[in-house]
């Protein structure tokens, strides 16, 4: 088993042929925003752009300019003709930096904030305003409001700067995500939803307050299966990476059916909690490439187009 | 306040305790080592884990046992442990613990040579059954008390040997050389097995039981376990299913012997014929308890001397199993008269060799060809005195009752062979051979209490040498003494009011007793009545033959009468040798038991004699049993049977060692397969 190999720089995280190619990818929302500044997404909000939306009847003090001269021939009454606004689409991007990301090989953070930079590329080279969100404990971090192919390199380096250390602090800053008034958007978890408190009132901080929610569990392959080669076998004494209990465990095939049977339940509970509220619920293995993740899985499942 | 009394504390098997410790503490070790070497792991989270492990430990018990080869190995590993703790000791190889009685079978078919031991190794010499228990019980008293790491120097071992009866060759000890010298002090017999007695004698000696004592039932608890019993015998035992174990009771039956090859002599008779009473006709009963048929040639000797070997073989059948019982081939042998008007020894044997000599020949005493003497004591009575007087006897006499009575008393030879008492009863009756009629004998066993009027026989034993040609059917009595006998008369003939004609056969007194006087009947005018005398007559003739010469079972004494004043008693054994018997003043001599089968010669210095007056006692083996020497696999001993371990089979009576070794192999093969299995 090889040591996974530190992250230092752009393309360690992003490599340019990756970058290449999520060129031509956009982040879809199942939902409309309105956002903050004139952009490429349409809006929620009726403006300027060329696409037209509805008729409305001209009131006093409307702008002449958008009544349709046409139809006042024909019906001889002034209707006001209503386009689409097209606004900017805010994309966050929550990242779990606790210690219990620290484990599997490949590495869970690592793969996590891999994803994490290409999701963030493929918001910048949008137009999109992308925010990442960085919890681990008491620690809530936060790079909002970026815009622009430029700042790539600004996510880059706030995403290698990230350490994986402390408990989760999952609800914390889920709740912190869900009262800031950056805008609603898209809103992508990264964690392993393996939290000793639970998931669900961290979920419930963010779920049903206009974000279009998807949940990526990122799982190493020695916890799907921890038969596998490098996984949990024989007499261990387990020590908890986040709050350091130890667990003495035997491993037999009796308790690795156990083991499976619990994570399935986990991942079901997970995956049930998600779908009473919306939210796309995604359990992703490390193992999996970011290029297949990023150009099909997640096309697939709605996030990218 | 007073200081705390100290505790002595014994440490009876602390070898054995040690090994149990250690045998406890090595798999702790082990698991606490297995323990310490867990390597620690960091994982993302123990959520999944704490859970899990919750669920196998929590619910799994309380929902199914899972099949697990390793809670198999564990469980197979503390039920040895446990079972070791136990301390398990194998009935069939002995236990080592406690006390023991080494019960050692002398009997005839212990004289059986064996040319193989139990392993089938070649026995050069020969040793007999009886030599081979002796070696194997030895070696079990060794193994007892001999120390080592598993025995127990608290076990304390009892010698019993048993032919006929049963005898105490040294009571419970833990001296080695007491033991060892009492076995080698058990001498071969030809006596027939009996276990009974063997068994109630060592009971006696292995319960504590006071029965006068009201709280005898407690006092038997308090003697604790009762010994292990050790039986080394060939099982041919007469008396098996007659007896029973009792609760709690143990035995161990080591197996001796191997062979089977053997031929007997069951029987034999010799008989002067009435019509030339000098010669001497022989007759024997041929036995053969193997499954093929036997061909064996005989040969007659008479006092020593061969005078007739068989022309051609005799074959006698095999044996045979029929109808579930065993049946032993038997065959007939007669041979023509031979000329011996002299008393003599007639000795008939098989001339084939076979693995048992001692049944292979058979001896009879006859004695002279001479008539007998008669006395009758009476008042007088006109008809017996004419009936007794026309029987061919070599004399006949008659005398009062006081007169019987003064000789009697002075001590003084009676000098008749029979003596008849007509209606009257002496005062003491010394041993001899006697016809009664009305009075009651004077001898222990039978009591007079009255008469019976008007009675006739009911149940008559025609077949009795006594009834031959003398039929009761027409005897009707007036008046008859009313009598109650024991066990030791044998009852003949009887009326509905009580026995008519009794008789009774000791070693040193045969007697034939009529309860009526034969004028208070119709009997006189009947001719069964002169038969009934003249047999009865010949009848005690031949049982005084017996008296003086008949043969004897061994395990019984000899007992003989010499006239009064005789001294100087001398037996001489069928192996020669010679030993002193004293002789009391009446003359009664008496010797034994008889060990062995063979001729005895027993002579005394005689008053008034210039020679040593001789007797002769042949002693043959009685029981066809003891012929049949194949031995049992197991003894049937009331409900539980018990298999039979040959003598010098290896394997040590404890089986908690190797139990406990047995569970450490247990434990090695379950930390290997728990390693094996932890290594996905």
């Amino acid at each position: 088993m090889s040591a996974p190999r530190e992250l230092n720089k752009l393309d360690d995280l992003l490599d340019s042929r990756l970058m290449a190619k999520l060129d031509s990818v956009d982040v879809i929302s199942r939902k409309i925003f309105s956002g903050k500044m004139q952009g490429e997404r349409r809006s929620r909000r009726r403006g300027q752009s060329v696409e037209f939306a509805d008729f409305r009847p001209y009131v006093h003090g409307d702008d002449l300019r958008f009544v349709d001269w046409n139809i006042f021939g024909r019906l001889d009454r002034l209707f006001l003709k209503m386009f689409l606004e097209e606004e900017d689409l805010s994309l966050i991007i929550a990242i779990d930096s606790s210690a219990s990301m620290r484990v599997g090989n490949p590495d869970t953070f690592d793969y996590a904030r891999r994803v994490a930079m290409a999701l963030a590329y493929v918001g910048l080279v949008n137009q999109h305003r992308v925010s990442l969100v960085s919890f681990a404990g008491d620690t809530v971090e936060r790079a909002s409001n970026l815009r622009g192919r430029r700042k790539a390199a600004e996510v880059a380096q706030w995403l290698l700067r990230r350490k994986p250390e402390g408990g989760s602090g999952f609800e914390q800053a889920m709740r912190l995500v869900g009262t800031s008034r950056q805008g609603r958007g898209v809103m992508v978890v990264l964690s392993d939803f393996l939290f000793p408190e639970g998931f669900e009132k961290g979920l419930a901080m963010v779920a049903g307050r206009g974000f279009d929610l998807f949940a990526m569990q990122i799982l190493a392959p020695q916890v799907v299966d921890p038969s596998r080669e490098g996984g949990i076998t024989g007499d261990l004494l387990l020590v908890d990476s986040e709050t350091g209990t130890e667990t003495e465990v035997t491993v037999t095939p009796e308790l690795l059916k156990i083991y499976k049977s619990r994570l399935d339940r986990l991942c079901g509970a997970l995956r049930a909690y998600c779908a009473r509220r919306d939210i796309v619920h995604m359990v992703v293995e490390t193992s999996t490439p970011v290029e297949t993740l990023m150009l099909e899985y997640l096309r697939r499942r709605g996030l990218l187009r | 306040m007073t200081a705390p009394t100290l505790i002595a504390v014994t440490w009876v098997t602390p070898v054995a305790g040690a090994i149990l410790g250690a045998s406890i503490l090595a798999p702790l070790v082990a698991l606490w080592f297995l323990k310490l070497r867990r390597r620690k792991r960091v994982v993302s989270s123990t959520l999944l884990w704490t859970r899990s492990l919750a669920d196998l430990r929590a619910n799994t018990p309380f929902q199914r046992i899972r099949f697990s080869w390793l809670l198999i190995l564990q469980i197979l590993a503390v039920l040895a442990i446990a079972f070791a703790l136990a301390q398990p000791e194998a009935e069939g190889l002995g236990s080592t613990g406690g006390r023991h009685v080494l019960m050692i079978d002398r009997s005839a078919s212990m004289n059986a040579l064996e040319t193989v031991d139990a392993d089938g190794k070649p026995l050069d010499p020969p040793q007999t059954r009886l030599a081979l228990a002796k070696t194997a019980a030895k070696a079990r008293v060794r193994e007892l008390l001999g120390g080592g790491w598993f025995s127990k120097g608290a076990s304390d071992v009892m010698i019993v040997s048993f032919g006929l009866r049963a005898e105490i060759k040294a009571p419970f000890t833990d001296s080695i050389g007491a033991l060892e010298t009492a076995i080698d002090g058990i001498a071969p017999t030809d006596e027939v097995t009996k276990l009974a007695e063997a068994l109630e004698l060592a009971r006696a000696f292995t319960s504590n039981l006071n029965l006068n004592d009201a709280r005898g039932e407690e006092n038997l608890a308090a003697a604790g376990p009762l010994p292990t019993l050790e039986l080394y015998s060939d099982g041919r035992i007469a008396d098996l299913g007659t007896f029973a174990l009792r609760e709690g009771e143990g035995i161990v039956y080591h197996k001796v012997g191997a062979t089977s090859s053997n031929t007997a002599i069951a029987s034999m008779s010799a008989d002067r014929p009435p019509d030339s009473p000098d010669k001497i006709q022989v007759f024997a009963s041929l036995l053969n308890p193997e499954p093929i048929e036997k061909r064996v040639t005989l040969q007659l000797a008479v006092n020593g001397t061969v005078r007739v070997v068989t022309p051609d073989p005799i074959v006698i059948p095999a044996a045979k199993v029929a109808d579930g019982e065993y049946v032993a081939g038997r065959s007939q042998a007669v041979f023509r008269p031979i000329e011996q008007a002299s008393n003599a020894a007639i000795e008939v044997a098989i001339v084939e060799d076979d693995a048992l000599r001692d049944d292979d020949a058979a001896i009879a005493v006859v004695p002279p060809a001479r008539d007998l003497s008669v006395l009758l004591v009476g008042d007088g009575g006109f008809l017996l005195r004419t009936l007794l007087s026309g029987l061919p006897a070599e004399r006949f006499g008659t005398m009062t009752l006081g007169e019987y009575d003064a000789l009697v008393e002075a001590g003084g030879a009676i000098g008749w062979d029979v003596v008849v008492f007509d209606a009257v009863a002496p005062k003491k009756l010394p041993g001899g051979l006697y016809l009664f009629f009305g009075a009651a004998p004077p001898i222990e066993g039978i009591t007079a209490f009255g008469t019976h009027q008007g009675v006739y026989p009911r149940v008559v034993r025609d077949e009795h040498p006594l009834f031959r040609s003398a039929s009761l059917d027409e005897l009707s009595v007036s008046k008859m003494t009313a009598v109650q006998p024991d066990k030791r008369f044998q009852v003949v003939a009887e009326s509905p009011e009580g026995p008519m004609v009794l008789t009774l056969d000791r070693n040193d007194m045969h007697l034939v007793y009529v309860t009526f006087d034969p004028l208070d009947s119709n009997w006189p005018f009947q001719r069964s009545f002169v038969n009934f005398v003249a047999n009865a007559i010949e009848h005690l003739g031949r049982a005084g033959d017996s008296v003086i010469g008949r043969s004897l079972a061994p395990g019984e004494a000899i007992s003989m009468r010499f006239p009064q004043g005789s001294s100087d008693g001398e037996i001489r054994l069928p192996d020669g040798s010679t030993q002193k018997v004293a002789i009391d003043a009446d003359g009664n001599a008496s010797w034994g038991p008889v060990g062995l089968a063979g001729l005895y010669r027993l002579s005394a210095k005689v008053p008034g004699a210039d020679e040593r007056e001789e007797r002769l006692v042949a002693a043959n083996i009685a029981d066809p049993l003891e012929a049949r020497l194949d031995p049992r696999d197991s003894l049937d001993l009331g409900t539980k049977t018990v298999q039979g371990v040959s003598v010098g089979a290896s394997g040590r009576g404890a089986l908690w060692p190797w139990i406990l070794g047995l569970g450490l192999l247990i434990v090695v093969l379950e930390w290997w397969y728990y390693q094996r299995q932890v290594r996905l």
